[in-house]
């Protein structure tokens, strides 16, 4: 019997389950070997004392369910799971090991789209010049502009010209209502200019209108459309105050 | 008794003529609100550059250059409840006839005439009327009508021009500088534009109602009629001042000087 032997059954030697052969050999190896006699000995004095000192009120109720995990806990110390690596997908999968030309293409991707947002910061910061809101029509669009129209990140030219007159309209309700309660005050020379004027911008602005219903992308009369409903507003505005 | 009575009517009479000639002497005498505020006149020494600031209500503007170093300012009104203030801030005459009257009731018309030195600036406006201004060649000239009223000026030499109004007519009869802008716009009448033969100017010309846009003397390859002949742009010579003119229905005439 060799020492490795002698150590896997000395807790069977101790305990008297070994046959008589078998207990004879192990006999006959810890009388020559002071290792595994000492490890004997050692083990031998702790059963003595367990069995000597284990007080009944300790003893679990189901001690078979006790060792259970602590067989269990002390696989997983000596064991650790090892969680099978999942494999990754999509364009991480190696991590930042990019090439030259993909960081690149990267650094060149983010400058453009900090162009486009850019771009479209400022044209919506500033207050859009009337040539952008209502004279200008598909035709005159520039390539940008419609990619920017198709992406939804900016209206049409339509879409921008019917959102202005729709402001103006707005505009021009407000200062008529102003004017209702204030031409009470002016004499008849007053109010027959004012109504001649104002007539005389209505006849323009439904003029136009009909010729860009008829032709959308009309940019001189989508132009002068702005210009006389500005000029309405302005018209109702400075007779408010009189 | 007849002669009783006779003396009596002539006693009456002669205190009745005696109480009437001492009224009208006191009447005739005595300052009077209505008179004074029938006419308003008065005068300012003049700063150099000095600058015209007025805003009509109702009424014809008449402004002349002259060669006083002093404003004069006079103006005639139809009602003599209105109020007339010109003040004076940092070389500017501002006379507000809006502001002044707001919230009066019958306010009527006031003419002004008013004599500026030829290099002013002269900004005037006004609800309803005419509005002229000759011999003026500061740095601005500024005329603006909101509703009916024509414009006219003559003998301009301004770095800029605005001429703006609603239904009348805009006479211009000056010279362009250069780098100057020149705006006239107007809703209906016709706009005609009286300029020296060598005047030099990038023109956006738009009558989109009428078409009626006549170059004449000024015509040429460079000025070409866009979308459908309602607008002219291009350019005259070096294209050294800018000229903007917008009539919605009416006609745009040039005229050489």
């Amino acid at each position: 019997m060799n020492c490795i032997e002698c150590q896997e059954n000395i807790s069977p030697y101790l305990d008297g389950e070994l046959n008589e052969v078998r207990a004879a050999d192990m006999r006959a190896h810890l009388s020559i070997c002071a290792g595994c006699a000492k490890i004997c000995e050692d083990f031998s004095v702790i059963l003595d004392t367990c069995r000597e000192n284990v007080p009944s009120e300790i003893i679990p109720p189901n001690s078979q369910a006790l060792w259970c995990r602590i067989n269990n806990l002390i696989e997983s110390e000596i064991k650790p799971e090892i969680i099978p690596e999942q494999p990754k997908k999509g364009l991480f999968s190696r991590g930042w090991n990019l090439t030259f030309s993909q960081a690149g293409a990267g650094v060149l991707a983010i400058a453009l789209i900090s162009s486009l947002l850019t771009v479209v910061g400022i044209r919506n910061y500033f207050e859009p010049s009337r040539e952008d809101f209502t004279s200008r029509s598909n035709a005159s669009q520039t390539t940008l502009e419609k990619f920017f129209s198709k992406i939804g990140l900016s209206d049409t030219p339509q879409q921008a010209r019917e959102r202005r007159i729709k402001e103006q309209q707005e505009a021009i309700a407000y200062w008529t209502k102003r004017v209702q309660e204030r031409r009470g005050q002016w004499d008849v020379r007053m109010r027959d200019a004012f109504d001649r004027n104002l007539n005389m911008i209505d006849e323009s602005v439904s003029e136009y209108t009909i010729i860009l219903q008829e032709n959308p992308d009309d940019d001189l009369t989508g132009e002068m459309l702005d210009t006389v409903l500005t000029d309405k507003m302005d018209l109702l505005r400075e007779f408010s105050d009189l | 008794m007849a002669r009783v009575l006779k003396n009596r009517f002539f006693i009456i009479l002669a205190g009745k003529t005696t109480i009437l000639l001492l009224l009208s002497v006191v009447f005739f005498f005595a300052p009077s609100d209505i008179s004074a505020q029938r006419r308003f006149s008065k005068t300012y020494p003049a700063t150099r550059s000095v600058r015209l600031k007025l805003s009509n209500r109702d009424g014809m503007v008449t402004v002349e250059g002259w060669n006083r170093p002093e404003v004069q300012i006079q103006a005639y009104l139809e009602t003599p409840a209105t109020s007339v203030n010109p003040r004076v801030v940092d070389g500017t005459i501002y006379i507000d006839m809006v502001k002044e009257n707001y919230g009066r009731g019958e306010v009527g018309g006031v003419n002004f005439t008013i004599r500026v030195p030829r290099d002013a600036s002269v900004d005037i406006e006004t609800k309803v009327g005419n509005l002229s201004v000759s011999n003026v060649n500061g740095g601005l000239v500024s005329a603006r009508i909101s509703t009916n009223g024509d414009i006219t000026l003559t003998n301009i030499s301004a770095k800029v021009v605005n001429a703006e109004n609603g239904i009348g007519n805009i006479f211009f009869d000056g010279d362009l500088q250069e780098s100057g802008s020149y705006r006239f716009r107007s809703m209906s009448g016709d706009i005609n534009l009286r300029i020296p033969f060598n005047s030099s100017f990038k023109l956006t010309a738009t009558a989109p109602s009428t078409r009626s846009i006549n170059l004449g003397y000024f015509s040429s390859e460079d000025l070409r009629f866009v979308s459908d002949g309602r607008r002219v742009t291009g350019q005259v010579r070096d294209g050294a001042s800018f000229l903007t003119v917008t009539n919605q229905r009416g006609s745009i005439t040039f005229l050489r000087r």
